[in-house]
């Protein structure tokens, strides 16, 4: 297992820049995902680092080796296809092998060569010695696909065909495990399972992965840090809580989790709290700035739902809610707010009464929950 | 140097070696006929790579180049007399093959005719047929001692109906069977052709066949073109038919060109004859794409229209005559051969005096070596064709490689006896002598049916996907383990159709045998051949039998693994 260090990476294609600027520091054993719109160049640097694609500028050290003279079948990287690119005309069994099959390629000598190729094209004909035997079936066990071993892949459900991918790219024990987008072909329900599956297994073998995606829930939910992409560029690169609570841009507040992004000007700066003014509102937030046109931050559910009769804080401003949208355990309304439109949610008990399209609801949040950027 | 280090292992040492096969096989051979026919004699392109002196001579001779040999060309010579008749007998052949498709085609996409499909069916067997075999069939039905002879004088006529030794003779067995290279193309073109258009006319009270030939015909006019360049090609190469036929004092290019190689060992003569076949073949080529180019009939169909078939019967039985016609000639020469393959004796009268398996065992016992070596020899071919064409479909494909292409497109369009006499020339003297083996037969056969077994393998090559190579290099396979170990395996379908077309062609080629089969190595075609000219009919009447039954079956199974795949 390998550290993975990205100094400066660039990538032009024919000309056109589709990656600059791009440093990553991926720690040994870290869960790290690529998080990004379509098209912002997340597989483009997948396929830097495995070899697939020739940075135009820039270094890549993978467990501190620099890889720029490796040919990608020496790089030792496991990589889970999106289309997962399983070998159709053999079994899942031999499937897994290959790379086991390739290693002993690697060593033999001619008459042994030989007999591996022809193993590779028909494996009924020269058998598997006893270790990759054992090794193939292991890491089956481990994806619990081992009644399957037998059958072609074709046979196989979504969901199994995704773990075929897998083990064939866990077997050869990588340095580090590169999935692009390995979820995006399964419907919901599987997804959510295998999140938990590679989740699992990355935290047994403690193998440092990258993991390729344009859902930033996957991303939220999986990862022990993120990198959010956008043309190109990585914009920042931080924990799953970070970026939620302290995104450096409105791209990412509103690319991560749901967000009220607000324009407004700052009109006064006292006391370790900003006063901006949103449309003919005043909020109160203690995050520090120096410009004059910010946007306000405020997530649906820092904003808290306020009795009637509560006394008017700071921060409290009165709306009509638009929408109501129940979520089972949460309530989302959407609410008019002077000309702007805001999202809301609430916790939900058994009894609570939801409250109707039209009506009036008043409305506040503390200023330690509202950004400025 | 990383580039460097890939180009000099594994796949990219591939790429050299074949690269440098077209280099040796193809492009030395073609460039150096083209420099024959300027210095009249063979230069030994390899002997001055290895050897100072022979450099020296071939300079020397380059010293001594004229262009006495294309002056004599455009001299009114015996040359320019074969150019002249060979374009003529094309000419002839591709506008008559027009002609009787143009029923055929309208009868088969525009109406109810009776027998259709079995007719479309019958279409198909000329093409299965070498063409040295049909004209010699048409010799036992036409010559002398023909049975259509004999009808013919029985009912008052006097000679022959028509000499099949002669320029007529040899049209018309062209025309009968090469009409189905036309016929499908015609066919797809009549069913397109615009039917709202036609609708139009009509109701403007235009007549059916009015509106045939003021609409429906002028729109296929641009497809029918094309088909007819098809056929003035195939015409052109053709050498199985005027080497049976021809007369000696009826002078043709591709006879002209065996004649001087074969028989008077004239390299000069021969040269200059190849590089004008290979001209006309090209501009024929290039006419044909430029006819082609934006014109994909497939595509122009776009939503296709309900047909209203005709069954009009004063239409449909005429026309189900005509066309049941055209393609009994071709089935009652076959039907000629076999029935001469056992025959006892067959003089000049409608049936043999008897019947016999006699021929047959003759063949069985002492010819099984042509029959041998036609099959190793066809294997060789396959073998060698799969490699290449594996690989340099991956390399069209993968990487975009048009030189390549471009190679396997060239043997495509060079009548087979000039590359014949390229090879020949080229491979005259040492340090590569190889006229006269069959390793070179081997390459020669290989390299022309190429093209056939690339189509396959391109078209399978570009539905694997990328990622499945990219997957096994992933996993430390180098690029030509994964072509080994995956590619190759996911191709197997489009290499078995492609090597069954390759066999067969192999099999019923004539050119290349009859120019560059050593003795020992007789295939088949080459055993008829010999046979024919020998005029020992009856054996070479059960050799083409046996010839025709393999191609059938080979044929049929090809079909059956193309259509399998399919589904
Ligand atoms: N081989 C290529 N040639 C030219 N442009 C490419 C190539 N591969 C990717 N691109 C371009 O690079 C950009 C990033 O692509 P990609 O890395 O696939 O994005 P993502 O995986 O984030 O959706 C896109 O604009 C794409 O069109
Ligand atoms: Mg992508």
């Amino acid at each position: 297992m390998g550290s993975v260090v990205v100094e400066q990476l660039r990538k032009d294609f024919s000309g056109v820049t589709v990656l600059q600027n791009i440093d990553l520091d991926i720690k040994e054993g870290e869960f790290f995902a690529l998080l990004g719109p379509s098209g912002c160049g997340k597989t483009t640097t997948m396929r830097c680092i495995a070899g697939f694609e020739s940075p135009t500028s820039g270094t890549i050290k993978i467990g501190n080796k620099d890889v720029a003279k490796l040919a990608p079948n020496e790089r030792n990287c496991g990589m889970v296809f999106q289309s997962y690119a399983l070998f159709p005309h053999m079994n899942v069994f031999d499937n897994v092998a290959y790379s086991l099959n390739i290693k002993e390629l690697r060593k033999a000598n001619l008459f042994k060569k030989i007999g591996v190729y022809t193993r590779m094209l028909n494996s009924k004909i020269v058998k598997y010695p006893k270790e990759i035997e054992k090794k193939v079936m292991d890491i089956l066990e481990y994806v619990e696909l081992t009644d399957h071993a037998k059958k072609l892949t074709s046979e196989l459900s979504g969901g199994q065909q995704q773990r075929v991918a897998l083990a064939r790219a866990l077997v050869m024990e990588p340095e580090v495990l590169l999935m692009d987008e390995p979820l995006s072909n399964l419907d919901l329900k599987l997804r959510h399972t295998m999140r938990n599956t590679i989740r699992r297994i990355q935290q047994d073998m403690k193998i440092t992965t990258i993991f390729v995606t344009h859902d930033q829930e996957e991303a939220m939910s999986m990862a022990d840090r993120i990198a959010v992409m956008k043309d190109g560029e990585i914009l920042q690169i931080g924990t799953p809580t970070d970026l939620y609570s302290n995104p450096k841009t409105s791209f990412i507040a509103d690319f991560v989790g749901t967000s009220n992004i607000l324009p407004g000007k700052v009109v006064a700066s006292e006391n370790g709290l900003t006063t901006v003014k949103v449309g003919n509102q005043q909020i109160q937030s203690v995050t520090k700035t120096s410009k004059e046109d910010v946007q306000v931050i405020i997530r649906p559910e820092n904003i808290n739902v306020l009795s009637e009769g509560t006394e008017d804080t700071s921060n409290a401003f009165e709306g009509v809610i638009q929408f109501a949208t129940y979520l089972g355990s949460t309530v989302r309304y959407d609410v008019k707010v002077g000309e702007h439109q805001i999202v809301v949610d609430t916790t939900y008990e058994s009894g609570d009464s939801i409250k109707k399209n039209g009506s009036t609801i008043k409305l506040g949040v503390s200023p330690e929950r509202v950004l400025i950027i | 140097m990383n580039r460097l280090k890939q180009n000099f292992t594994g796949i990219g040492l591939v790429k050299l070696l074949i690269y440098g096969f077209f280099l040796l096989f193809l492009i030395i051979p073609l460039v150096s006929v083209f420099l024959v026919s300027f210095t009249n004699e063979p230069i030994n392109v390899f002997g001055s790579l290895v050897s100072w002196e022979q450099m020296q001579i071939s300079i020397d001779q380059f010293k001594n180049a004229t262009i006495d040999n294309f002056k004599s060309i455009f001299s009114y010579g015996s040359y320019f007399k074969g150019l002249i008749n060979s374009l003529k007998l094309s000419l002839i052949v591709s506008l008559w093959v027009l002609v009787i498709c143009i029923p055929i085609a309208y009868g088969i996409a525009r109406t109810k005719m009776p027998f259709k499909k079995t007719i479309s069916a019958l279409c198909t067997i000329p093409l299965v047929i070498p063409t040295f075999i049909s004209a010699y069939a048409f010799i036992i039905m036409f010559g002398r001692a023909g049975w259509v002879t004999y009808i013919y004088e029985k009912l008052g006529g006097e000679g022959m109906l028509l000499d099949p030794y002669s320029m007529t003779g040899i049209a018309i067995v062209q025309i009968f069977f090469f009409f189905p290279y036309a016929l499908w193309p015609m066919v797809a073109a009549f069913k397109i052709s615009d039917v709202s258009l036609e609708e139009a006319s009509r109701n403007m009270g235009s007549k059916g066949w009015l509106t045939f030939i003021t609409v429906t015909f002028p729109l296929a006019i641009p497809g029918m073109l094309s088909t007819a360049l098809v056929i003035f090609a195939v015409s052109f190469s053709d050498f199985g038919t005027p080497i049976i036929l021809a007369p000696s004092d009826l002078n043709l290019i591709v006879v002209d060109a065996y004649r001087e190689i074969a028989g008077f060992f004239n390299w000069g003569g021969a040269a200059i004859l190849t590089v004008i076949m290979i001209a006309v073949a090209g501009v024929v080529y290039w006419l044909q794409n430029y006819l082609l180019k934006g014109k994909n009939y497939d595509t122009l169909s776009g939503k296709p229209k309900k047909i209203k078939l005709s069954e009009n019967k004063a239409l449909t039985i005429p026309l189900a005559i005509f066309s049941g016609f055209v393609v009994l000639i071709p089935i009652l020469a076959m039907g000629t051969v076999f029935l001469q393959s056992i025959a006892t004796t067959w003089g000049k009268d409608p049936l043999p005096s008897g019947y016999t398996l006699e021929h047959y065992r003759t063949i069985f016992t002492s010819s099984l070596g042509n029959i041998q070596n036609s099959l190793i020899l066809a294997a060789g071919a396959l073998i060698l064709s799969v490699i290449i064409a594996t690989f340099v479909s991956y390399f069209v494909v993968r990487q975009r490689s048009t030189t390549l292409d471009f190679m396997t497109t060239v043997p495509l369009i060079v009548p087979g006896i000039a590359f014949g006499i390229a090879l020949i020339q080229t491979f005259n003297t040492a340090p590569l002598q190889l006229t006269g083996t069959a390793f070179i037969l081997v390459i020669a056969y290989s390299i022309r049916r190429l093209p056939y077994m690339v189509r396959s393998t391109v078209g399978t090559m570009k539905a694997i996907k990328q990622d499945i190579e990219e997957a096994a290099v992933n996993l430390g396979a180098t690029t030509l383990t994964a072509a080994i170990t995956v590619i190759g395996p996911l191709m197997l379908p489009g290499i078995a159709a492609g090597s069954i077309l390759v066999f067969v062609t192999v099999i019923k080629e004539t050119s290349i045998s009859i120019l560059m089969a050593p003795a020992e190595w007789a295939p088949m075609s080459l055993a008829i051949f010999q046979n024919v000219m020998r005029a020992e009919y009856y054996s070479a009447a059960a050799m083409s039998v046996i010839l025709v039954v393999m191609v059938l079956v080979l044929q049929a199974l090809a079909n059956k693994l193309s259509g399998g795949n399919k589904s």
